[in-house]
């Protein structure tokens, strides 16, 4: 744009009097609008390229992997059988020598390719049989590859993937030989052994459970007793007569329950099933040791969709397995919920009441300002500093005084006095608050001014024009600070691992067990449950995919989290649109 | 020195069976027998090479004692002793022994030492990438690349493939070193036994995990790693070491590392807290027993690691006064 001046038009009026049309006026560079607005449409274009780059890749990633791949069975110039799934493959550089030392043949093939060399990952399993679970094959030492449809691909509740045909099945004492993975009979015990496993599970978790926190409450109150009064005190005595006289029915009926669990597991070992690798290496194990078989060569679309979606409820709704690298994740679906709701009950009401009273109650002079600068600031301290002061501030200072006073009769177990639920909630508050504090200041500073005079002017208090006409107006403000402090939340990481967040986490932080919610536990959480699988499991070739399905999943529920907030933002706002002048 | 103890105890005890595809458990190792009324909480804090055998072995004893609760943290070695000491953890998995000092603090609070037993054998492994040619390495030659003083003796630093011998493409090409972080048992024994003690480089890249080592050495072509062989993938090749310049170099199979031939064998260990005075309680002395026993020892073989035998366990179990027999 340029603007016209007094100048511009005499000097217009010279030349068209002069009837010469100069019209070279030249714009400078800075003031032109056309660079800028490439510039920032390139800085756009990046952002978005970048962003759904790295979606796509983990959705990709994501969703192919419960897809059931075909097997091969590779036959090696050796004589030697590998079958596994192709999992990828690639060519590389032989060096000089090596190729020299090869076959005349082969050297000559590869020499032709520029020295490179085509070679396949396979998945083979059968880690138990050969002592590895993948393998590279070059291409040059291939003499056929088939893809049978009599191979199956088998997962196991132990030692992962099994690669190979089903030699025989015993069936309550009769025994299949060679059946098909689609064979009826063979389905049927092996639906029926999935069940028998359910119900010897439910035994052991939920009834026997049930038994065994009895008789540990039991065994605390006789140490309550004694530490209260002594040892020797008529008061811990009774405890002890109790405790002798309640626990014999409840041994009884644990040795009742053990008994059925035994029971079923008996029937369960008499249903088994031998599987043969490619090579003819048999193993025998429980039919209910198998998760899924199928052939891979010979699915229908219809099979293929079944198997898709019946691994992603696997994930979705069982406890891990083998270490975390297979079953589900419902322990840390379940722990990221609770830890960011937690920490969105803690952080909500203190972020808005500091918020309030900066905002609409303190002097606004230098102590204000400072106070308020050093809430800036602490959105830049680094996350894991937040850490540290949870483990030392609220797990070992408070919680062991929590310890020392409720609970002592568990020391030296620490009940609070380590990592649990609610002290990750508390030291992630901390972490998320000043984004509260920021947002809620904007959202009350935005409030008209006129409108408060108006309520005031009415007669209202102070506290009265806050609650009925600030308050309402900024909340759209508030959930937006809220929103954006989930999601930092709940993608936070480093400082979990130093106040709850463990491999293996025993129980859920909510039970049937009094008082229902136990927020001192440690817990299980997506986010470390990525970095456990991606950098800490024994086979990082096999975890390399359920890395991007966790992703996948954590992205998903934060989606969820934030689609909610968003949706209260959106109704609270119509709420107020039309009683607006 | 330790493998050579590892390999005076190994060498007796013959009767392991080792084939060269899979291995098996010591079969005098007996099985586990349930007793009844276990129940509680327990939780290990430690190692990280010992974190999936821990909760292999967690995942096995629950399934026996449905209402036992293990809680699982593996961040290193160094985690260990101030957790047994805090009481924040009753069992302390290490992928070394206790240093003198972590044992005088643990002793200045309960007046008698922590007490260790073992439960499997790692050959910790030099990891190149798989297109790695290099057939051999000493531990002078592993001192010289990882080190920076050369205590083992190597005459010149060990920068390049070519200064280990190499030639083609890898002799001008700079040597890229991966290894664990300072709180890793695996980063404190192998600093003891591959580099005599020595210091690090300042150039080796410190990965927070054991398999994270793997990696990196698996997406580097020049690069060399030390980790736990029970990480061992696909795409990295275990180079086989020899004690001496000159002498025979052994791989990292089972064998070798029974035989202590195989220069940096270890123990992997679990402290507990145990009164000498005190009978063991049932829930950790059960758990005890069942990490070392046949079942225990066949997770042992699930994550990677080699079994340890029965000699070993029965010697353990007296210095815990269990019976090793029930």
């Amino acid at each position: 744009m340029t603007t016209i001046t007094a100048d511009d038009v005499q000097q217009a009026d010279r030349d068209s009097s002069q009837a010469v049309t100069r019209r070279n006026i030249t714009i400078p560079l800075k003031a032109r609008g056309e660079p800028a607005l490439w510039a920032l449409g390139g800085a756009l274009s990046v952002g978005i390229v970048m962003i759904f780059g790295f979606l796509l890749l983990v959705f990709y990633n994501g969703f192919t992997t419960f897809i059931a791949k075909p097997v091969a069975v590779v036959t090696l110039k050796s004589g030697e059988l590998v079958a596994g799934e192709p999992t990828r493959s690639e060519l590389y550089k032989l060096a000089p020598d090596a190729v020299k030392a090869l076959a005349p043949t082969d050297a000559a093939k590869i020499e032709a390719r520029g020295g490179y060399e085509q070679r396949t990952l396979y998945r083979t399993g059968n880690y138990d049989l050969s002592g590895y679970d993948f393998k590279w094959v070059d291409d040059r030492n291939v003499a056929r590859a088939e893809f049978p449809s009599d191979v199956l691909f088998v997962e196991r509740l132990e030692w992962g993937a099994f690669v190979g045909r089903i030699k025989a099945a015993a069936i309550d004492g009769k025994t299949v030989s060679t059946p098909t993975a689609k064979d009826p009979a063979l389905v049927q015990a092996h639906e029926a052994a999935l069940q028998r496993l359910q119900a010897i599970r439910n035994i052991e978790r939920n009834l026997i459970g049930r038994v065994n926190y009895d008789l540990e409450r039991l065994r605390l109150k006789v140490r309550r007793a004694e530490l209260n009064y002594g040892p020797t005190s008529p008061e811990a005595a009774a405890a002890r007569a109790n405790e002798v006289e309640a626990s014999g029915p409840l041994r009884a009926q644990y040795e009742l329950l053990a008994a059925e669990a035994q029971r079923i597991r008996q029937i369960d070992q008499k249903n088994t099933v031998t599987l043969a690798d490619i090579a003819g290496k048999e193993k025998t194990l429980p039919l209910s040791g198998l998760v899924r078989f199928y052939a891979a060569n010979d699915l229908t679309l219809a099979d293929k969709i079944g198997i898709y979606l019946s691994r992603w409820w696997e994930f979705l709704s069982s406890d891990p397995r083998e270490a975390n690298t297979e079953g589900g994740v419902l322990p840390a679906i379940f722990g990221t919920v609770a830890m960011t709701l937690l920490m969105v009950l803690m952080v909500a009401p203190v972020g808005v009441i500091t918020a309030l009273y900066l905002r609409e109650y303190a002097q606004q002079g230098r102590l204000v300002s400072v106070v308020r600068i050093s809430v800036n600031n602490l959105a830049g301290v680094p996350s894991i500093v937040y850490g540290v002061f949870g483990l030392g501030f609220f797990a070992y200072g408070l919680g062991s005084s929590i310890d020392e006073v409720f609970f002592l009769e568990r020391l030296p177990n620490p009940t609070y006095g380590t990592g649990g639920l609610i002290w990750a909630a508390l030291t992630l508050a901390l972490l998320t608050v000043p984004v509260v504090i920021v947002a809620t200041e904007e959202a009350l500073s935005a409030v008209p001014r006129s409108m408060r005079e108006g309520s005031l002017a009415c007669g209202a208090s102070k506290w009265q024009t806050i609650r009925n006409i600030v308050l309402p107006r900024a909340m759209p403000g508030i959930m937006t600070g809220i929103i954006l402090a989930m999601a930092r939340g709940a993608g936070e990481v480093a400082p979990l691992m130093l106040v709850g967040v463990v491999k293996l986490a025993p129980t859920l932080p909510i039970d049937a067990y009094f008082p229902y919610i136990h927020l001192e536990r440690s817990f299980m959480h997506l986010g470390f449950h990525i970095y456990d699988v991606g950098f800490q499991s024994r086979n990082s070739e096999a975890g390399k995919p359920m890395v991007f399905v966790t992703t996948c999943l954590l992205i998903g529920i934060i989606t969820v989290l934030n689609l909610a907030a968003i949706i209260i933002r959106s109704r609270l706002k119509r709420r107020f649109a039309g009683s607006q002048f | 020195m330790k493998f050579k103890s590892l390999a005076v105890i190994l060498a007796g005890s013959a009767a392991l069976a080792v084939t060269a595809s899979a291995l098996e458990v010591d079969p005098a190792l007996p099985s586990y027998k349930p007793v009844s009324g276990i129940s509680g909480q327990v939780k290990s804090i430690g190692s990280d090479s010992l974190n999936n055998e821990m909760t292999l072995w967690a995942e096995g004893f629950k399934a026996i004692y449905p209402n036992v609760k293990i809680e699982i943290e593996g961040k290193g070695s160094s985690t260990a002793p101030p957790a047994l000491i805090e009481g924040t953890a009753q069992f302390g998995p290490m992928s070394r022994p206790m240093k003198s000092k972590e044992i005088e603090a643990f002793e200045k609070k309960y007046g008698y030492k922590p007490t260790p037993y073992r439960v499997a054998v790692d050959a910790l492994a030099v990891y190149v990438h798989k297109d790695n040619p290099i057939k051999c390495m000493s531990l002078q030659q592993v001192d010289a690349v990882f080190s920076k003083g050369r205590k083992g003796g190597a005459a010149k630093e060990i920068t390049t493939w070519g200064d280990l011998g190499m030639t083609g493409e890898w002799a001008s090409k700079p040597i890229s070193l991966y290894g664990r972080n300072s709180a890793s048992g695996t980063y404190g024994y192998f600093k003891e036994v591959a580099l005599f003690d020595g210091d690090y480089k300042d150039t080796v890249k410190e990965q927070p995990g054991s398999s994270t080592v793997v990696q990196g050495v698996a997406s580097d072509k020049f690069a060399i790693g030390y980790s736990g062989i029970g990480y061992k993938t696909a795409d990295v090749r275990a180079v086989p070491l020899s004690a001496k310049d000159g002498s025979t170099c052994y791989d990292t199979s089972p064998e070798s590392a029974y035989s202590g031939n195989y220069p940096i064998a270890r123990f992997l260990y679990i402290y507990v807290n145990k009164n000498p005075n005190q009978p063991f309680d049932p829930l950790r002395g059960e758990f005890v027993k069942y990490s070392t026993s046949k079942e225990g020892q066949i997770e042992t073989i699930k994550g990677g690691y080699y079994p340890i035998t029965n000699d070993l366990r029965n010697e353990d179990l007296k210095v815990l006064g269990l019976d090793a027999s029930k």
